[in-house]
This record gives structure tokens, sequence and C-alpha cells, in this order.
């Protein structure tokens, strides 16, 4: 192969690099399932901007003739440019843990390799057919460069390689968590799961526990089977008696697996709501993935359920013959908040004779707490440190905080939010008093990866947004109409609410309109590949 | 898996070889079952060593041979680096020794325990056992110590105190002002040594001058208390955290000459090898009436909680036989032997003291966890630095 062949290789092995490194962040961000990755794929990103670059690539190769080298580097600059500027403004960028090294090396051998491959090939074709000298030379590197084009399926394909690799790392780790937490025999394993209101049930549980216990919670959104793994190794130690096990779910059995290797004797379901139903297809199948559970807990074992939630409350395959203890504020109910009082300072309710008190706000709080009492109640930890606790419990951030801007007052909502939640958010916002002349804003993108639902639910929001809100905010292509079709119905006038394009065209819109003493809520919000 | 329980001792103080006492003790007495133990001692020389040859107090007795069999240690004042390293560290060695889960320090005296090695146990995040920075130190200085207790109504003895710049620019006048104040006879004291160390009673004009001279060959700060002549002894120990504590039964130390000395602390106690505090002639638990055992009782857990101290401190009385009235004399945050030889009266022996010390400093970090701490904003990247940052989950401020 002449020089030229070989430069003209190497710069396509470069932009293969950076190109991949896209296309690893939107695998990293499916959670590197095969079926996620897809669905983003096809069809909205079938055009994907570097694939283009690849293309107009080869197109180059063809046309500039000796000159491709050269266009090959214009190329590849341009592409890297653009690809690491388009890095900066991603939300959550590409997170360069281990795996991902592995796999970053095994694609980039991978590409060398074919392309090395199909360059030869291409070669030995130009001769047997007796191209033109000066276009033989072409051959190969319109060969490598149509490599470009499948830069993702290579990604995957090395992905696909590792796979065994990553399947024996991971079982080390298993075992090695399954050592440790083995070995604290006094620990008391606390899962805590449900549609939404997991984490922060279990940040309060976790600071009504302390009072006695030294607790240890899995960490952020650490809530699938290798976040926990990692809490285990890294952070449970032998002075810890509680361990705190928030597990998601994505699909059936991935609450299962969790509860397999932390062994717990306490299970709390918050919510069955209908997220994710396109990976799970069924209502029923998320009250059974939420339910591996309560049905994995022993005999003596204690299972929390809220039966306010109504896919709880008629949820009749239990298996285990644990405690079941339900709580809310229904009949159905034994642990039953009564006399509540909700407010833009907080909540009070009455409970077994003992009145509660605390800053946070909303329904769902409410039933979080509760949650949170039914369990220090089992693991006696005294009322008056339950009540001292609970008094002091400050919102998550993102879960309907709240917080003063420049004399604004800000409700931030903005974590993956849900129906349910939502609804809780936009009556908390109607509940605030605000002065002549303020507004209650509420700024969102509606609801996402709600499968066939997802209509009706953006609708149902719309509805909401009429009835609670003085001005709306729509951020969002898909869901636009749907929400504009609820608040009209509900006639809010079409001066009171505003669809923007994107979040800085929101922000700009906003500036023109807020003043001191509005209230804004910001619910729902998004990750990088959904836009 | 065990709880890995750094035990540091030593120290570049006085009380050096009293502390050494003080951990071999400890480390015999705590539950192996439960405990990794890696004993750490500080030479006179500020440097840190590690070894099994820590554990026998008989190597003591030639310190450069024992050196010699242990190897060079450090840890990070990097927060959240709980790790013990390796200062040499070989060419098939790692260059961590182990990492550490708590500390417990028994360290003793000035640059021990009056909160500098605290400092260093908060700047890498690690629980430790004992008291925080602030207690240590306000603890360790008998006038700051003094000061707080008056302010909460806990009774101590009246006192004076200056600087060595003061007593050297104004001597004339500080001699008028203690006189005044206190009238001989006087106790001068430096304000931070412990053990007894550089203290002298003076009973006119020319033993006070003479007492204060030699005083600030070891301080800058001198505290001078009024003298009293008949006096009783008493010591109480408090364990427990700032908010939550028990008293422990009373002890009178038995002493020699005016004061209890060094020679009566440490050195006496009838041929057998030198065990410290414990050795000691005492009476345990002291024979007192019931209401003076209640209020010295509840006065040391006044102390406690008014200097914010967390594990077990010793709490060190003086009754004037003239009057009946009782002060608190002084505090130590750790004081020798744990005081392990007053708890036992209330059921603890050194390994359940220990294992309450090290939970109250598992619990002390998990409280300080839930308390918010507001790091701010970057004011380097606000509107001025070009531009307010839209999105990231919509924490854009608003404003113009």
């Amino acid at each position: 192969m002449s020089l030229y062949t070989i430069a003209t290789l190497f710069l396509c092995i470069l932009t293969f690099a950076a190109a991949a490194v896209r296309d690893i962040h939107m695998f990293q961000l499916s959670s590197y399932r095969y079926s996620r990755y897809f669905r983003w794929l096809v069809p909205a990103n079938i055009f994907a901007k570097n694939r283009i670059y690849a293309a107009v690539l080869c197109a180059a190769f063809l046309v500039a003739g000796k000159l491709q080298a050269l266009f090959a580097l214009v190329m590849f600059t341009i592409i890297t440019i653009d690809i690491f500027k388009s890095r900066k403004k991603e939300k959550t960028p590409l997170v360069f843990t281990k795996r991902v090294n592995r796999l970053y090396t095994t694609a980039i051998i991978l590409y060398t390799a074919l392309a090395a491959a199909v360059a030869f090939l291409a070669a030995q074709h130009a001769g047997n057919v007796q191209v033109a000298a000066k276009h033989a030379s072409l051959y190969p590197g319109i060969a490598a460069a149509a490599l470009l084009i499948f830069s993702d399926f290579i990604v995957l394909a090395a992905n696909f390689v590792n796979t065994p690799i990553e399947k024996a790392i991971n079982r080390h780790y298993y075992n090695d968590a399954k050592k440790i937490i083995e070995s604290n025999k006094g620990l008391v394993v606390i899962g805590v799961t449900g549609s939404f209101g997991k984490t922060s049930t279990k940040n309060y549980l976790a600071a009504i526990l302390a009072e006695k216990y030294n607790v240890l919670v899995t960490p952020g959104n650490f809530n699938t089977l290798l976040g926990v793994i990692r809490t285990i190794r890294e952070q449970l130690r032998p002075y810890h008696n509680v361990f705190i096990v928030e597990m998601g779910a994505k699909q059936k059995n991935d609450i299962k697996e969790i509860c397999d290797l932390v062994h717990p004797t306490i299970g709390i379901v918050t919510a069955v709501g209908k997220m994710h139903l396109e990976t799970f297809k069924s209502v029923e199948n998320i009250q059974d993935t939420k339910f591996e559970l309560i049905n994995s807990l022993p005999a003596n074992g204690i299972g929390i359920i809220n039966t306010d939630s109504p896919y709880i409350k008629n949820f009749d395959r239990i298996t285990s013959s644990c405690n079941i203890i339900k709580y809310g504020t229904d009949s159905d109910a034994s642990l039953r908040a009564t006399d509540i009082q909700y407010s833009a300072s907080g909540v009070t309710f009455n409970l077994a004779g003992e009145q509660y008190s605390s800053r946070l706000l909303g329904a769902g709080n409410l039933l979080n707490i509760l949650a949170a009492i039914a369990v220090a109640d089992k693991l006696q930890v005294p009322v008056q440190k339950q009540k001292n606790a609970i008094a002091r419990l400050q919102p998550v951030e993102h879960r309907l905080s709240m917080r003063n801007s420049g004399g604004v007052t800000v409700l931030d909502d903005a974590y993956n939010s849900n129906p349910q939640g939502a609804k809780i958010a936009l009556e908390t916002l109607k509940n605030f008093t605000v002065k002549e002349g303020c507004k209650r804003i509420i700024i969102t993108p509606g609801f996402v990866e709600m499968g066939a639902s997802q209509a009706e639910a953006n609708r149902e929001l719309g509805r909401n947004i009429a009835r609670c809100a003085d001005y709306a905010i729509v951020v969002n292509a898909t869901n636009r109409d749907a929400i504009r079709s609820g608040i009209e119905e509900e006639h809010m006038p079409a001066d009171k609410y505003f669809i923007a394009d994107n979040l800085n065209h929101a922000h700009a819109h906003l500036a023109t309109i807020l003043k001191a003493g509005d209230v804004v809520l910001y619910e729902n919000d998004l990750p990088d590949n959904f836009k | 898996m065990k709880i890995n329980v750094g035990v540091v001792f030593g120290g570049r103080s006085v009380e050096n070889e009293i502390s050494v006492i003080t951990a071999n003790q400890a480390m015999a007495g705590m539950d192996k079952e439960k405990y990794d133990i890696t004993p750490i001692y500080i030479t006179k020389s500020g440097k840190w060593y590690t070894g099994k040859a820590l554990l026998d107090v008989s190597n003591y007795r030639d310190t450069k041979k024992l050196l010699a069999m242990c190897e060079e240690v450090y840890m990070r004042p990097i927060y959240g680096d709980t790790n013990l390293y390796r200062s040499n560290k070989g060419l098939f060695q790692k260059s961590v020794v182990t990492k550490l889960d708590v500390i417990l320090p028994a360290l003793h005296g000035t640059n021990c325990e009056d909160g500098t090695f605290q400092g260093v146990m908060e700047f890498s995040g690690i629980p430790y056992t004992g008291c925080n920075t602030l207690a240590s130190a306000n603890g360790m200085d008998k006038i700051t110590m003094k000061m707080i207790l008056k302010e909460c109504g806990i009774p101590v003895i009246d006192y004076c105190w200056f600087s060595d710049k003061e007593w050297s620019d104004k001597q004339q006048s500080t001699i008028a002002a203690v006189e005044e104040k206190l009238g001989y006879p006087v106790i001068v004291k430096p304000a931070n040594s412990g053990s007894s160390v550089g203290i002298r009673a003076a009973h006119n004009r020319e033993e006070f001058i003479e007492a204060v001279d030699y005083a600030i060959t070891f301080t800058s700060r001198v505290i001078i208390e009024k003298y009293v002549q008949k006096l009783k002894e008493v010591n109480c120990a408090v364990l427990g955290n700032y908010y939550e504590c028990e008293p422990s039964v009373c002890e009178v130390p038995v002493r020699s000459g005016e004061i209890l000395s060094y020679q009566d602390k440490y050195m006496n106690g009838g041929g057998k090898q030198s065990q410290g505090m414990q050795s000691t002639v005492r009476e345990i638990p002291a024979n007192l009436p019931q209401e003076t055992t209640e209020f010295i009782q509840k006065a040391a857990c006044d102390t406690f909680r008014a200097l914010s101290c967390d594990g077990v401190a010793r709490i060190d009385f003086i009754i004037d036989e003239a009057t009946g009235e009782i002060f608190v004399n002084e505090i130590n945050t750790i004081p020798g032997s744990l005081s392990f030889y007053l708890w036992e009266y209330s059921g603890y022996n050194f390994g359940t003291l220990v294992d309450k010390l090290i939970d109250i400093a598992f619990r002390r970090k998990q409280d300080a966890s839930f308390k918010a701490v507001n790091y701010g904003e970057n004011i380097f990247a606000t509107k001025a630095a070009g531009g307010a940052k839209m999105g990231s989950k919509m924490g854009g401020k608003f404003g113009k």
C-alpha cells in the first residue's frame, strides 16, 4: 500500500475515535441495552451528523482524487470540533468508566482491523478490474471511510466482543459484594421501591433511623444492581447496622436480582404508576416487578405498602407470608394519617394520637413520611426522636424543593416526573398565596417514556395546568399538542401560555414576563437522548 | 470483616510515655473479634511509626531499637482519604498499609489533646473518638475553660490571667492586679500544660515572681488561681456526647506534697511496672456524703456539656475543706488510662468502654452528614464572567 493510503487510513481511524465517543455516550445513556439504543437510533438518528460526514467524506474521496488526504484532514477537523463542541453543551457528559475505556479500546481495534481489511480488499478489487493507476489508490480510502458510516454498529459489535470480559468482571464484583454483606451479621437491610417516591422516602427514612442507628444508604441514583454492588464494596462497613437499598427497575426481574444479593427483611413499595410503560408493556408487569421486593421478604419480614396508590391497593399476587402494613390516608390503611393540613410552609397531620409536622410540601411527601414512620416504629426509634427528625427534614433537591432566587420563589420538581407527582406539584403551586399582580407559572416538557398512554397523560397535565397555574410555558416538540389540547379544554386564554422550542428559548421568554413575587414551578426534565 | 481502628499515641508532649501506657491498656482491652487494631506511635520529634513491636511496653526502654523494628507511616490531610501510607515504600510493597475506619487518640498533653491532632483528623474526614477540635482546645487551656464554665454558672476558683509579654512589659501593674483580686497564697500555672508541669505555689510576692518566671519558660499564657490551702481533690469522669452523658463514680486520688505531682501520678505505685494513673494510690469510690457526690456528678456533666465534649473526659474537682465549697479545677479530655478504673464501677470494662467511644465517634460523623454544607457558588462563574448558564437541571438564576 502507498503512503497515501496509510495516511488516509490513519486519519480515518482518528475520525472513528472521535465519532465513537458520541456513539458510546448514547450507548451509555441507554444503559448499555441494545433495544433501548435502537429505539434512540431508529428513526430519529439514522441521519445523525457523523454519518452524514462519513458519507460526505466518501464522496469527497471520489471527487478529489489525489487530494483525498487533504480532504480527509479537513473533514476530520470539522467533525472533531463539532463533536467536542456538542459535548460541552450536554448535561450529562460521557463518563469514562473502566468499562467505557475497555469498550473504546476494543472498538478502535475492531475498526482498525476492519478498515485495514476492507482497504486491502478494495485495493485487490481495483487491481483485479485494472482500474487506472490514479483511481486505484482511491479505493482503499473510500472503503475505510464508508466504514465510518457504520461507526455505531462497530461500537455495538465491540460491546458484543467484550461481553464475556464484562460478565466475568461483574461476577467477581457480585461475589465480593455478597461476601461483604453476608459478613455483617446484624445488618438490617431495608428495600425501597416504587414507580416514584423512592429516593425521597429513602432519604427521609435514613434521617429518622439515624437518631438511633448507623445508617448506610445507596447514594443518589445508584438504584441498579451494579450501583448496589458498588455501594456495598466501597461503603458498607462493619459499624453499619442499617442498610437502606433503593431498588429501581426498568424491566421484570431487576428488583428480584437486587433482593437475591442483599436479602432485605423490610420492604417499602411507595407507589405503582404508569412509568416506563414502553419497557414494561403493562401495568400488571410493573406491579409484579415492584412486588418482587415484597415477595422476597422472609416470613418474619415486614412489607410496607401505600394503599393510596390504586395499583397497590388492588394487587392480589403477594406470595410471601411476611407481615404486611398498609399506610396512607384512606380507610384501608392501618397506618392512617388524619387531620391533614397542607400549606406553603409544609404539612401537619395526626397519626395514632400523635401530632406530626414537617416543612415538606405536598401529599406525596406526606405518604413518604408515613412509610418512614412505619419502619422507624418497627425498629423501635422512640416517637419523640422520630418527630424531631421529621421536623428537620429537608426536601431532596429537584423533588418539589423550594428556593428563593432574586425575589422569585422557585418550586423545583425537575426530576423524573410522573402524572401523580405533577398533579401534586400543581396543587401545591395553586396553594401558594401570591401578592397582587404576581403570577403562578409552570415550565414543563410534559411526560415521556409512557408509551401508549403518553398523549392522554399530557392532555390531563394540560387540564391541571389550566386549573392551577396563571401562566404556562411548554418546552417540547413531542408533547406540545397534547398539552395544548388539555389547556384549551379547560379554557385557559391563549395569552396565558407559551410554547418554546427548547429550554434556552423558554428561559428567554420567561425573563420577559417574570417579576419579583412570582412563583415558578419547574416540572420534569430531560436526559440527553430524547429531544 | 472487622472495624479498622488506628490507635494513636505518643506525641510531642511531656506526657508521651504516659500515653504509651494508656494506649497499650486500651489495645489490650479491646475486643479483637470486632476490631483490627493498628498502633500508630508519634515520636517526640513528631514522626509516625507503626509495627507489632509497639504492643510490648518493655520495648520502649530503648526507643531507637524499637523504631528500628517499626516502619514510618503518615496520613494525608485530604478529605475522604483515611489510608495509612508507608513513608518508605519498598519495591514490591503497596503504598497503603491499611485503610482505617476510625482513630482512637490516646495522646495526652500539648500538641495532642489540645485540638491540633483533632484538626488533622477533621481534614481527612475520618471519624475519631473523644472531643473535637473546639472542645479539646477549650478544655486544654485552663483560661478558656474557666471563662466558659464561669459564664455557665459552674463554680470555679477565682483566677486572673496574663501573657508572658504582659508580664515583661507591665510587671508592676500585673502584680498589683493579682494581689488585689486574689491576694496570697496563689497557684501559678501555665495555661496549657498537662500533668502538673510548671506549676508552683506562691505565698508572697517574691515567690510569686519566681513562680511566674518559671511558668513562662513553658508557656505564653499564665493563669493565677487562689490557693485553697486545705483542700480535698475529687475526680469524676463523664462518658457520652454533647447531648447525652453519664457520670462515673468519684475518686479521691491520694497524694504526696502540697499538690499532686508528676511523681505521684506516674512514678509511685509500689514497685509495679509503671501503670500510669492506675497505680497512683487512690480511694474509689470516694468516701463522700451523698449530696457531695451528687453535686460533683452533676457539675461534671454540666462541664462536659458546656464545653461540648464527646467521648470520655475526667473532670478534677477541688473541695475547699474550710468552707465546703466545691470547684471545678480542670478537665482532661483524654484522661490517663481513659479513666477505665472509674468506669469499672459503672459496669464497663475496657472493652465495652472503647466500644462506646467508637460508637460515639461514628454517630458524631453521621450527625454531621445531615447538616447542610453550602459551599456557595463559584463567584468567578457569574454573569460578569460571561452570560448566565441556562439549563443543567434548570438551576439557572433569575434576576437582571
